[in-house]
């Protein structure tokens, strides 16, 4: 017992930092899901695969580009597979909406919502035959630590890609707050989801502001999916699934609507499942990531930065 | 009332159908075998040396002059590896009036394909399924020509208390039904060796970030940790091991042996022990055999290539001694005993092998294998 309390503490340290990555990737593609149920009230269950799409772009464009032979420098390879993933999906994006969407819009809500989980079916199929149903890996490209210090004989330590995710994860959050908040498009995001039909009076294009949140929220999730390929290293064309339904959860849990809801709610169902899984068996961590959802909602039933919606009549 | 017509009906058209499938069988005067396993999905790998081992048997066979003239035909058919598919795919044969099965090759996904084979007298040898449940039902018509996990656990469990001896061992596995079977072989030795894990723990299966779960064996000091399960999450974790620095020493079951483990997690891989089927494809009674698929670009060592290829021969064997009638050849595959390129086989009254060898091999950075010491 005695060796229990110097080792609690880096543990705890080791635990917060593998949670926080965990987080940012969940926080990266809740808000796709966030934005567009903020504007259009819509859950757009496609947003998993613009993931997964993503990752597989940054893949390619990796392997493209001989990441693993070294002939270019590294930085300059992992800024090409980030701008081709994001250029890509963000064109995968905003064509979902525009096929999918876009034509439904006005009809009752069930059926935009169906026409997701068609475009979701369908995405993670077009993939497995154009890729290959099987994993593709991508070799470890940044080893190492950025730091490892040993803390009472426990060594904790930040590797180089996860210190990658936090970091553009936070660059990437800051600049989108200043952006909903300062720019002219954010402010014409924000009009939209507070009242579309006046913002359209008030000459505002709506389906352009429509068109931008899909390419916003494809541009994070591609950010999320190369990451992903880059830390985890294996990718197939269903992870999107998973992932989207966490993202989702996130999503929820924070508030569903609101960008720093998403921020928070993806940090937080990560820091969860990590805590989860370091203080109780492994397999608990749904169990538990699940339950604190559904204690959430039952006290702030609208999560906790949601508004509570007035019903429109 | 209606609707009882409708299903009697519909009742009948199947039945015609089946009738004028097994017609159009018989009349082609082929022997079709149904080689079941996952050609998609994330163990695809295992399919492909099932696949190949299959079709060589096939082709050898074909080209000895069939069985009394007769050819067989291969019908490669996906389950990917989930237990939800497998009895779609046993339906399928079942329909399809084919009577042999090669297959499966996940335990989970060969557990409900057997019972609905069993039922319907169609003959099925897997050639990579080691749950022991599978054969402990006193089913009548299936068999394996793969060891069992109260095989393969002990094995393991036997080399990490005499060679490993760790100071405290660790055991993972992805809760489905071959790596929880074996993970818990593997505990059951250990502790009769008087080794008690620090930790006995599933993940899930399909999750990719274990960094909390390394955290925790770091913090537990395991220095021995076995996974029972696939490779692709033993990729990853042994991917996120060294990336926390984790030093340990890891073991897994034939389900994490292939090149796809090494694509996963680079070189961390380096020193993993895993228990193999014997490599038979070093015996000089199997050169000939190795060139031939060596001549096809083929790779003979894949743990599950050589047991496919004894799987599609003591069915036709079978065939050849007693004809073409799936009741007698699982009889003739009961009483009697094979010469295969896996040794001579024969099955006990459950199905299972007589004598069957796990190996412990020790894994490479470049995907190559050799004995450990």
């Amino acid at each position: 017992m005695n060796e229990f309390l110097p080792n609690f503490l880096p543990q705890l340290t080791q635990q917060l930092i593998n949670g926080l990555s965990l987080g940012s990737i969940y926080a990266l593609i809740a808000i796709g899901y966030t934005m567009v149920y903020g504007i259009i009230g819509m859950i757009n269950f496609a947003h998993g695969e613009i993931y997964m799409i993503g990752a597989y772009v940054g893949v390619v464009t990796l392997t493209a580009l001989g990441a693993a032979s070294g002939t270019l420098p590294l930085t300059l390879v992992l800024a090409g597979a980030l701008v081709a993933a994001i250029v890509v999906t963000a064109a995968y994006g905003w064509t979902v909406e525009r096929v999918a969407y876009r034509p439904l819009r006005g009809g009752p809500r069930l059926v935009p919502l169906i026409s997701a989980i068609g475009m979701s079916i369908f995405l993670q199929n077009y993939v497995q035959l154009g890729q290959g149903a099987r994993d593709v890996s991508v070799p470890p490209l940044l080893p190492g630590n950025l730091f490892s210090v040993e803390i009472g004989g426990f060594p904790v330590s930040l590797s180089v890609t996860r210190a990658l995710i936090i970091g553009v994860t936070v660059v990437l959050m800051i600049a989108l707050t200043l952006y909903i908040g300062r720019s002219r498009m954010g402010r014409a995001c924000r009009a939209c989801s507070e009242d579309m039909g006046m913002a359209r009076l008030l000459g505002i294009d709506t389906d352009r502001v429509i068109s931008f949140t899909f390419v916003l929220g494809a541009a994070l999730a591609a950010v999320g999916g190369v990451l992903i390929g880059l830390s985890i290293g294996k990718i197939n064309p269903f992870i999107g699934f998973v992932v989207g339904v966490k993202a989702f959860t996130a999503a929820v849990l924070g508030g569903i609507g609101s960008i720093p809801g998403a921020m928070l709610g993806g940090v937080l169902l990560g820091l969860t499942e990590t805590f989860a899984s370091a203080f109780l068996p492994t397999e608990y961590k749904d169990v538990v990531a699940f339950s604190l959802l559904v204690l959430v909602l039952l006290f702030r039933p609208t999560g906790l930065l949601g508004k509570p919606d007035i019903e429109k009549v | 009332m209606k609707l009882r017509q409708n299903l009697r009906r519909s009742v009948l058209v199947t039945a015609v159908a089946g009738a004028l499938a097994a017609l159009s069988a018989a009349a082609s005067a082929d022997i079709r075998i149904a080689i079941a396993g996952p050609i998609t999905g994330p163990v695809a790998q295992y399919g492909d040396m099932q696949m190949i081992g299959a079709e060589m048997a096939i082709e050898r066979i074909n080209a000895a002059g069939g069985i009394k003239g007769e050819k067989l035909v291969g019908v490669k058919m996906d389950d990917a590896c989930e237990p939800k598919q497998a009895p779609t795919v046993a339906n399928k044969v079942v329909n399809d009036g084919i009577k042999y099965v090669v297959g499966h090759l996940c335990s989970g996904a060969t557990k409900p394909a057997s019972a609905i084979y069993d039922e319907n007298d169609i003959v099925m040898v897997t050639p990579a399924a080691t749950n022991d449940a599978i054969t402990a039902g006193g089913m009548k018509t299936v068999f394996r020509t793969i060891g069992k996990d109260s095989q393969q656990g002990p094995t393991a469990g036997r080399f990490i208390a005499a060679t490993l001896k760790p100071k405290a061992l660790a055991i993972i596995h992805d809760k489905q039904s071959y790596g929880q079977g074996i993970a818990d072989q593997v505990r059951v030795t250990a502790e009769a060796a008087g080794i008690k894990p620090v930790m006995f723990e599933g993940i899930n299966k399909g999750d990719t970030d274990f960094s909390a779960l390394i955290t925790k064996l770091k913090q537990a000091g395991a220095d021995v940790i076995y996974y029972g399960g696939y490779h692709p999450e033993l990729g990853l974790l042994l991917r996120q091991a060294a990336e926390q620095g984790l030093k340990a020493k890891w073991m897994g079951p034939e389900g994490v042996g292939n090149k796809d483990l090494n694509a996963i997690a680079g070189d961390a891989v380096e020193g993993l022990y895993v228990t193999l089927p014997q490599d038979f494809s070093s015996e000089p009674a199997n050169a000939a055999l190795v060139q031939a698929f060596k001549d096809k670009k083929q790779d003979p060592t894949g743990p599950f290539v050589l047991t496919s290829y004894a799987a599609v021969q003591v069915i036709a064997d079978s065939i050849a001694a007693v004809g073409n009638d799936p009741k007698k050849v699982a009889e003739h595959l009961h009483k009697s005993s094979f010469k295969t390129p896996i040794g001579e086989l024969a099955f006990t009254a459950s199905g299972d092998l007589k004598d069957f060898k796990f190996v412990v091999y020790e894994w490479h950075k470049d995907a190559s294998k050799t004995p450990a010491q």
